[in-house]
C-alpha cells in the first residue's frame, strides 16, 4: 500500500492563473506531493494513460479537472478515467470549475467524478474550498493502479 | 371565371322547374292520349254496335219477307207465320234502338226515318198478305204479292241500311284518321319534352360538375394556403426560437467566461492582500528597528494607497459577481423547462406574504391576499418567484412613515387571468415605468438593497408564461404591477434544447 505522500496530483487547468492559485492554497494547506500541471486536454491525457511516469503506468494518482479546456470538455477526460477499461478507473477525481449548473454537476458525479468544488469568485471561501482539498488529499487513501 | 354562388343557385332551380314542366308536359300529353284512347275505343264500339244494330234491322227485314213468302207458299205451316209475327213486334223496338244509337248524327237520323218509313210501309203490305192468307185468301195474297211493291221497298231498306253502315265507317275512317293525328301529336309532345328533359339533365349534370370542380378546387386551393401558413407559423417558431436559444447560449457563455478571468482578479487581490500584510509588518519592523531608512512615502503606499486600491477593486469585482450571476440566472431560467400544473394561487401568494413577513413588519407594511382568488395552470416556480418579487418590492419601497397596505387581486378574463399588486408605499416616477423592468436599472432614491435584476427576471419570466405586466403609479402615490397570464399554460413542445 502506498501512502498519501506518494500521490501525484495531476492538475488539468487552461488558465494560468487558476492554476497558481490553486497550487499556492494546495501548498499553504501543507501538501508537498508533486503537481503535474496541464493546460489542454490532450498532453494531460497522454500523461495519465502513457507517460512512463504516469498514474497510468506508474504510481498512484489524482486529478484536478477543470471542465473548460481549449481542445476538448473536461467531461470528455472524465469519461476516458472512468470508463470501464480504463486501468484508471478507481483514480479519484476532483472536478473544479465555475459551472455551478445544477444540471452539469449532476451529470459529472453520473460519470463518476468523485468531487465537485466550484470555483467561487469569492476568493476566501475558493482558498478555503481548496484548503479543506488539500486537507481530503492529506487524509485520502489512494489505490493503486491495477496491474 | 368562376361560377357565382347566386348565378349558380338560379341556374339548378332553373332546371328543376325546366325538368318539372318537362314531365308535367310529358304526363299531360300522356293522359291526354289515354283520354283520347279511351273516346275511340268508345267510338269503335259504338260503330260496330250501329253496325250491329242497322244489320240487325236489315236482317229482321228479309226475315219479315222471307216468313211472309213462306207462309204464302204452305198456309198450314203456322210456324212461318209465328216467326213472322214475332219479328213484325220486334221490328218498332230494333228501329228505335239504332235511333237512340245514333241520336247525334243527324244525316243518320234522316235516314233511319226513311228507314222506318220503308218498314211501315213494308208492314202494311206483309201485314196485308198474312192476314189474307190466314183467312184462307192464299191464292188471292199470290197473286196480289206478285203486284205489290215489296220487292221494291226490300230493295230500298237494303240500299238505306247500306248506306248507314257506309256512313258508320266513314265516321269510323274519320276518327281514325284523327286518332293517328293525336297519336303523331301525342309522341310529338313526347318528343318536345323528352329532350328539353335531356337539355335539362345535361345542362344540369354541366353546371353541377362544373361547380363541383371548381369547388374542389378552391378548397385545394384553400388547403394548399392553409398548409403554406403552417408551414410558415412553423418555420418562424422554429426561427424565433432558434434566435431565442442563442441568445440564451450566448449569454449562458458569456457570463460564465467572464467568471473565469474574475477569478484570478479575485484571487490574486486576496494573494495582493496577503503579501501586503507581510509588506506592513515589514515597515513597521524598520520604523522600529532602522528609523533612518523609514520613509513616509513608502509607509503611506502600503498603510493607506495599496489597502484602499485593493478595498476598491475587491467590492468592484464582487458587484461584477453579482451582475455576472444575474445574467447567468436569467439565462438558466430561459433555457428551464415550463410544468405546468393546477396553481392553488390563495395558497401561493399567502406563502409569499408569510415569507416576507418579517420585512413587512420592519417596514410597516401589511399585506392583503383577497378571496376569492382565482385560480390558473401555470409553471409553479416562475409563478412563485414572478409574485415574491413583486411583493418584496412593494414591501421595501414603502414610504418611511406611512402606513403601506399591499392588495393582491386577481379577475378572471375569458381565457386569461389578471393578478394586480397595489401598494401604498413611495411610487415610481411615470418616466422610469419602462426602465424599472430593464437589467441593472433601478428607479428613485438608490437607499435599498439591489442589483436592478429582480424586475427584469419577474418581466422576462412573465413573457416566457406567456403573459404581460404593466405598471401605473406616481411618486408618492403607491404602485400598482399588473399581471395579465393565460388562465392555463401550454406545455412546452421540444423545450429546454
Amino acid at each position: 500500500m502506498s501512502t498519501g505522500s506518494s500521490v501525484t496530483i495531476v492538475m488539468i487547468e487552461d488558465d494560468e492563473g487558476h492554476a497558481r492559485l490553486i497550487e499556492k492554497n494546495i501548498r499553504r494547506a501543507g501538501i508537498s506531493n508533486e503537481i503535474q500541471h496541464f493546460s489542454d486536454g490532450t498532453s494531460a491525457l497522454h500523461f495519465l494513460f502513457e507517460h512512463p511516469s504516469g498514474p497510468a503506468l506508474n504510481g498512484p494518482a489524482l486529478v484536478l479537472l477543470d471542465l473548460n479546456l481549449p481542445d476538448m470538455s473536461g467531461t470528455d477526460i472524465l469519461v476516458k478515467l472512468k470508463s470501464d477499461d480504463s486501468p484508471l478507473k478507481r483514480t479519484p477525481v476532483v472536478v473544479l470549475t465555475t459551472t455551478d449548473d445544477k444540471v452539469e454537476i449532476q451529470r459529472c458525479y453520473d460519470l463518476g467524478c468523485n468531487v465537485y468544488i466550484t470555483k467561487p469568485v469569492n476568493y476566501e471561501s475558493f482558498a478555503q474550498a481548496i484548503r479543506q482539498l488539500g486537507l481530503f488529499l492529506a487524509v485520502i487513501q489512494v489505490p493503486e493502479v491495477e496491474a | 371565371m368562376g361560377l357565382e354562388q347566386k348565378s349558380f343557385n338560379r341556374l339548378v332551380v332553373g332546371a328543376v322547374a325546366g325538368g318539372f314542366v318537362a314531365v308535367l308536359l310529358a304526363a299531360g300529353a300522356t293522359a291526354w292520349a289515354v283520354r283520347d284512347n279511351q273516346v275511340y275505343s268508345r267510338a269503335v264500339d259504338h260503330t260496330y254496335e250501329v253496325e250491329g244494330a242497322i244489320a240487325q234491322v236489315r236482317v229482321t227485314a228479309e226475315q219479315l219477307e222471307a216468313a211472309r213468302r213462306g207462309y204464302m207458299l204452305r198456309p198450314g205451316d203456322t210456324g212461318h207465320r209465328d216467326t213472322y209475327r214475332q219479328m213484325a213486334a220486334a221490328a218498332p223496338a230494333l228501329l228505335k234502338k239504332l235511333r237512340g244509337l245514333t241520336a247525334d248524327n243527324p244525316r243518320q237520323q234522316e235516314q233511319i226515318d226513311e228507314l222506318g218509313k220503308l218498314m211501315a210501309l213494308n208492314l202494311i203490305i206483309t201485314d196485308a198478305s198474312v192476314d189474307k192468307v190466314e183467312r184462307g185468301g192464299q191464292v188471292m195474297a199470290i197473286r196480289e204479292f206478285q203486284a205489290d211493291t215489296s220487292a221494291t221497298l226490300l230493295g230500298d231498306i237494303r240500299r238505306i241500311t247500306d248506306a248507314m253502315r257506309a256512313e258508320e265507317l266513314r265516321l269510323l275512317r274519320v276518327r281514325d284518321q284523327a286518332r293517328a293525328q293525336s297519336v303523331i301529336t301525342l309522341y310529338g309532345g313526347l318528343a318536345i319534352a323528352l329532350i328539353l328533359l335531356a337539355f335539362v339533365g345535361i345542362g344540369s349534370l354541366w353546371v353541377i360538375i362544373r361547380y363541383t370542380r371548381e369547388l374542389t378546387e378552391s378548397r385545394n386551393a384553400l388547403r394548399r394556403l392553409n398548409e403554406g401558413l403552417e408551414v410558415a407559423v412553423r418555420e418562424r417558431t422554429g426561427d424565433l426560437k432558434r434566435a431565442n436559444d442563442e441568445i440564451q447560449r450566448f449569454a449562458y457563455i458569456v457570463s460564465h467566461d467572464l467568471r473565469s478571468p474574475l477569478v484570478n482578479v479575485m484571487g490574486f487581490t486576496a494573494e495582493l492582500d496577503t503579501a501586503l500584510a507581510t509588506l506592513g509588518g515589514f515597515v513597521d519592523k524598520v520604523e522600529k528597528e532602522a528609523p533612518a531608512l523609514a520613509d513616509g512615502e513608502a509607509r503611506h503606499a502600503v498603510k493607506t494607497d495599496l489597502p484602499e486600491a485593493i478595498g476598491f477593486i475587491r467590492t468592484s469585482t464582487q458587484k461584477m459577481d453579482r451582475l455576472i450571476n444575474a445574467i447567468l440566472q436569467l439565462s438558466r431560467q430561459g433555457r428551464r423547462v415550463l410544468t405546468p400544473e393546477s396553481l392553488n394561487m390563495s395558497a401561493i401568494l399567502g406563502g409569499v406574504a408569510d415569507s416576507l413577513r418579517s420585512l413587512s413588519d420592519q417596514n410597516g407594511a401589511e399585506i392583503t391576499v383577497e378571496s376569492p382568488m382565482p385560480d390558473v395552470v401555470s409553471d409553479r416556480i416562475a409563478i412563485e418567484q414572478v409574485f415574491s418579487n413583486l411583493l418584496e418590492n412593494a414591501v421595501k419601497y414603502s414610504k418611511p412613515g406611512k402606513p403601506n397596505h399591499i392588495v393582491v387581486r386577481g379577475e378572471e378574463h375569458p381565457g386569461r387571468v389578471v393578478y394586480s399588486i397595489a401598494d401604498t408605499g413611495r411610487g415610481i416616477d411615470p418616466k422610469d415605468h419602462e426602465r424599472i423592468f430593464e437589467l441593472f436599472r433601478r428607479s428613485g432614491a438608490q437607499d435599498q438593497r439591489g442589483e436592478g435584476i429582480g424586475l427584469a427576471h419577474v418581466r422576462a419570466l412573465v413573457y416566457r408564461l406567456g403573459g404581460l405586466i404593466s405598471c401605473e403609479s406616481a411618486l408618492d402615490q403607491g404602485a400598482v404591477f399588473r399581471v395579465s397570464l393565460p388562465a392555463r399554460l401550454l406545455a412546452e413542445q421540444g423545450a429546454g434544447t
